[in-house]
């Protein structure tokens, strides 16, 4: 090698290590265990050729390193197209890189692609505890960038990381006004989706024993902030999907082609469909914001009957609110909702009654038999529900642990098990309902929530999922029945949680959860505080730009260019003041003593006459300067400058009150 | 402290007899003086530096030799030469014009670096080695010596080292209508000069020395010292700044002045007198003098003195 090669300062190696293992850190949760092996086993190997303990790898290892990861991930993923598959190639040669490090060169890369790892994180999530990791991960990647430059004697760690904190803290100013002004700008290209986007939460389709495992999560699924009082946690039924179509096992949503005329979707802000005029809204609405959680679905909740009130939000023909793109981030969006409603009331098309009768041929044939003997019964379709309710209020169990069910699920569980959860309850309810000839259909959502004590907004949590069903009465058009309620009347009034705390089965999933110690008092208001703390983040922070005009709107009257330009320097320039101000201030000499401050007092007083002391002016210049200005007072000048000139330069210590009393004989104006 | 002050401002005006309007040139050669420093004035031809020297010697009641500087004047005719003694039979040793209390260097630059450097050992030891033999020098010992400006012709710029052994290098510059009209109508200077009369004597020049060391330095006063000097280590232009041998000067001519003025301390304004003869003969960069000049007139304000 004709250059001489460069040594990468030990304090160096030791920040890029610690680098690496920051950047894997974040990304621990949705890598594959062994790339993290992996990795691990490389910076060991780095370690080693540092001390000289092994040579440096040679080509032919690394690239057999290489396309083992490339396998590796291909094995893993069954692709290397997709988000996942991409960032686990992206850090194996990130983690690669570091068995290659010759030149300071190598060194940057490494620190650059680490900054860039680092970001790739906020794909997967952009909670508070993420971002104050990330924070943490970039001051020990700056950290490692400034040990790089170090050379010789300076170069020491903890000098390095104490430079890198202070610089980021001296960015904190500029980048809180950035995060201010700078406008949001949606993507400009769509970043591919988490292959294992399986939905979290509620699904598009219901089948026994879904939501129970949804009972074993205490993660949140979306906050809700009421504009006035909230209502009762009765009537807290957060509509997400409405599954029409049921093949004998799984409930589903009906697809577009079930309805055949006009636009499915009513955008906000946009004119009102035909349809709009079906659902009758009384009263006064309610009026809240909701931050919905990742769920991976484009539906969102709200509670009936709804009608969006942020942009990019629409209403469907089944009056639920929808949006374009599967919310993968953190959502925030508001919505209104008319509790008083009747949806359809005056007549049901004779398809729509044909779609929302429709059962499967050869499932539940006892439920079909008894359901047309009740039919006949009782005509009353009214009193057909009540009957229904009646059977499950007699015998049925609402359990975590239903015991599970073969092909005629409905049967079983009406006439044999009686035991089950909410699902249980909702799809036979609706399979008796239709076999008894009364349209209906199944909704699903999350029922209740978890108010916050101090925080002003409602906690809905995973597992407060919950299905239940919607019968078509003439004259009062879709109704909701929850069978649910019938059977655990205190399940809907109280909550989920409160209901099931000591049974088995509640949050298995978790057993760690705070949720699960909510009876022990500090512990529950501990995990109410740092929910706070992530609803307060996921409102100001992530869901910022929702609030950003208004915001904006507010400080410059008008949002343009110009004044936004202006905005960003005067804003700029106020957050460099405080540096510039302690620029200043280390140049000046601190205030020595009582002596000096007494001069500094009278010259302070001499400027507001216009005669202030000329910078290197020393005490007898300036003395005679203003005398000769100010005769009046010459004579009281002349008597303070040369006490302050005795104490000053004469004699050390002596008291000062005659200073003082010279000082109280020049008018302070 | 008053009598100094007496004898000072007494001194002063005398010399201003001679050399009309002034006064701040004067005083700053007598605090050179007074601080034990050699003085090096520089100026164009004709205006009165050698009327300064002069006046000076003749003031302070020394014995006093000039020697002109020429191009061809050699190291032995300073110094001495040892010439042979027919009567002894053996060589005697004639000390040059340079054994005298106070020497008049006219013209200094106009000789040889050579002869320049002889004066060298005698302005820092006091004490001159001719023939392998070391003599002492007369005490007290000043050398008082007259330049013209470098861009002359036939001149030899002063090296560095003999430059630093000047305390201050002061120049007297034209004079004021007025004094010049006074000067004109006057008696000729040269007729004053040969009447003028010593008013000090070499005991009491000796008790002034003593008591310019005792002149108190308060903490302030060195800090502000310190911090001007600092600056001109970091000046433009300025290869090097002021050496600790620069600011110790700058010290021993702020105490004499307070001393002339009748203080036992001193003060910023005594340092800011000093300052600048004091320190623009040490400083040497691509800087020309004026530029010198202007740029530590720029350090006196900009350093403030709390």
């Amino acid at each position: 090698m004709t250059q001489p090669q460069w040594q990468t300062p030990r304090a160096a190696i030791i920040w890029m290590q610690l680098s690496v293992a920051a950047s894997l850190a974040l990304h621990a949760g949705h890598l594959p265990a062994w790339l993290i092996a992996a990795a691990l086993t490389v910076m060991a190997w780095q370690i080693c050729v540092y001390r000289g303990v092994i040579a440096h790898p040679s080509t032919w290892h690394k690239v057999l390193l290489t396309s083992a990861c490339l396998g590796g991930v291909l094995v893993t993923y069954d692709s290397l197209i997709g988000l996942e598959p991409m960032v686990a190639i992206l850090i194996s040669g990130f983690a690669l890189k570091l068995l290659e490090i010759h030149r300071r060169r190598d060194a940057l890369l490494l620190i650059y692609l680490a900054y860039f790892v680092v970001v790739v994180q906020c794909l997967f999530t952009q909670g508070i505890t993420t971002a104050a990791l990330m924070v943490a991960s970039v001051c020990v990647i700056t950290t490692a960038l400034i040990a790089v430059y170090q050379q010789g004697e300076r170069a020491h760690g903890w000098l390095a990381l104490r430079k890198s904190t202070l610089m980021l803290a001296q960015a904190v100013p500029l980048m809180l006004v950035l995060f201010i002004i700078i406008p949001r700008l949606g993507p400009l290209w769509v970043v591919p989706q988490q292959a294992s986007a399986a939905s979290i939460g509620v699904s598009d389709s219901m089948t026994p024993g879904d939501f129970t495992d949804l009972s074993a999560t205490p993660k949140v699924a979306f906050r809700v902030s009421f504009d006035g009082d909230m209502p009762a946690q009765a009537s807290l039924y957060w509509r997400g999907l409405v599954l029409s179509k049921f093949d004998g096992r799984t409930w589903s949503q009906l697809g577009p082609w079930g309805y055949r005329t006009g636009n499915l979707l009513q955008w906000y802000g946009d004119r009102a469909e035909p349809w709009d005029s079906l659902a009758e809204r009384r009263g006064q609405p309610l009026e809240y914001t909701v931050t919905l959680e990742p769920s991976n679905g484009s539906w969102l909740f709200a509670l009936a009957t709804p009608r969006p009130a942020s942009p990019g939000i629409a209403l469907t023909r089944d009056f639920r609110l929808y949006t374009r793109s599967p919310v993968v981030t953190e959502k925030q969006y508001r919505a209104q909702s008319w509790l008083d409603y009747k949806i359809e009331p005056e007549r049901l098309p004779p398809w729509r009654r044909s779609i929302e009768l429709r059962l499967p041929e050869g499932f539940n044939p006892k439920t079909r038999e008894v359901a047309a003997r009740w039919r006949e019964e009782t005509p009353d379709p009214e009193a057909l529900v009540q009957r229904l309710l009646d059977y499950y209020r007699r015998d049925f169990v609402y359990t975590l642990k239903p015991p599970l069910l073969g092909k005629h699920t409905v049967d079983e569980f009406l006439w044999q098990t009686r035991r089950g959860f909410c699902e249980f309850f909702a799809g036979s309810f609706v399979f008796f309902m239709r076999a008894a000839g009364v349209p209906a259909r199944v909704v699903v959502g999350y029922q209740g929530g978890e108010r916050h004590p101090e925080g002003d907004y409602m906690l809905v949590h995973q597992y407060d999922a919950h299905a239940w069903a919607e019968v078509w009465l003439a004259g009062r058009g879709w109704v909701r029945v929850d069978p649910t309620a019938a059977v655990a009347p205190a399940r809907i009034e109280s909550s989920f949680a409160d209901y099931f705390s000591a049974e088995e089965g509640f949050l298995d999933g978790s057993p760690l959860a705070l949720e699960r110690f909510r009876h022990i008092g500090w512990i529950n208001s501990l995990r109410l505080q740092l929910d706070e703390l992530e609803y307060a983040w996921a409102k100001w922070v992530l869901g910022y730009d929702s609030n950003q005009m208004t915001l904006l709107s507010r400080i410059l009257g008008r949002v343009d260019p110009m004044r936004m330009g202006m905005l960003l320097l005067f804003a700029g320039s106020l957050a460099l003041l405080p540096v510039g101000w302690m620029l200043l201030r280390s140049r000046q000499r601190p205030v020595r003593d009582d002596i000096d401050r007494c001069f500094l007092e009278f010259c302070r007083r001499m400027a507001r006459l216009g005669l202030g002391r000329r910078i290197g002016e020393g005490p007898r210049d300036y003395a005679a300067r203003i005398a000769n200005q100010k005769p009046e007072l010459a004579p009281e000048i002349w008597a303070l400058v040369n006490l302050y000139e005795r104490q000053r330069y004469a004699t050390a210590g002596e008291n000062n009150l005659a200073l003082r009393q010279a000082l109280r004989r020049i008018p302070r104006r | 402290m008053s009598g100094v002050k007496k004898i000072a401002d007494a001194v002063v005006h005398r010399i201003g007899q001679v050399l009309i309007g002034k006064e701040e040139p004067i005083r700053l050669a007598l605090a050179c003086l007074f601080a034990r420093g050699h003085l090096l004035i520089e100026d164009l031809p004709g205006m009165g530096k050698t009327t300064l020297a002069r006046a000076l010697a003749g003031v302070l009641g020394l014995e006093y030799t000039r020697i002109q500087f020429t191009s061809d004047l050699l190291p032995a005719d300073i110094v001495g030469v040892s010439v042979y003694d027919r009567n002894n039979g053996g060589f005697e040793f004639h000390p040059g014009p340079l054994f005298s209390q106070v020497v008049l260097a006219d013209e200094i630059n106009r000789t040889t670096p050579k002869t320049q450097s002889a004066l060298l050992e005698a302005m820092a030891e006091g004490q001159v080695s001719v023939e392998g033999e070391t003599r002492a020098l007369p005490s007290p010992f000043f050398v008082i010596a007259t330049q013209n400006p470098v861009s002359q012709s036939g001149t030899f710029p002063l090296p560095e080292s003999q430059l630093d052994r000047f305390l201050m290098r002061i120049s007297l510059g034209y004079p004021d209508p007025a004094a010049e009209r006074e000067l004109l109508a006057g008696v000729d200077p040269r007729v004053r000069l040969s009447r003028m009369k010593a008013c000090m004597d070499q005991k009491l020049l000796c008790q002034i020395q003593q008591k310019v060391t005792e002149v108190q330095a308060s903490d302030s006063v060195v800090d502000y010292l310190q911090e001007l000097v600092q600056q001109t280590r970091s000046m433009p232009d300025i290869e090097h700044g002021i050496s600790p041998r620069g600011s110790m000067a700058l010290l021993q001519c702020a105490r004499a002045c307070a001393l002339m003025d009748g203080r036992r301390y001193v003060i910023p304004e005594d340092i800011q007198t000093c300052f600048i003869p004091v320190c623009n003969h040490r400083l040497r960069g691509t800087a020309s003098e004026q530029e010198v000049v202007s740029l530590l007139r720029q350090v006196l304000d900009t350093v403030d003195i709390l």
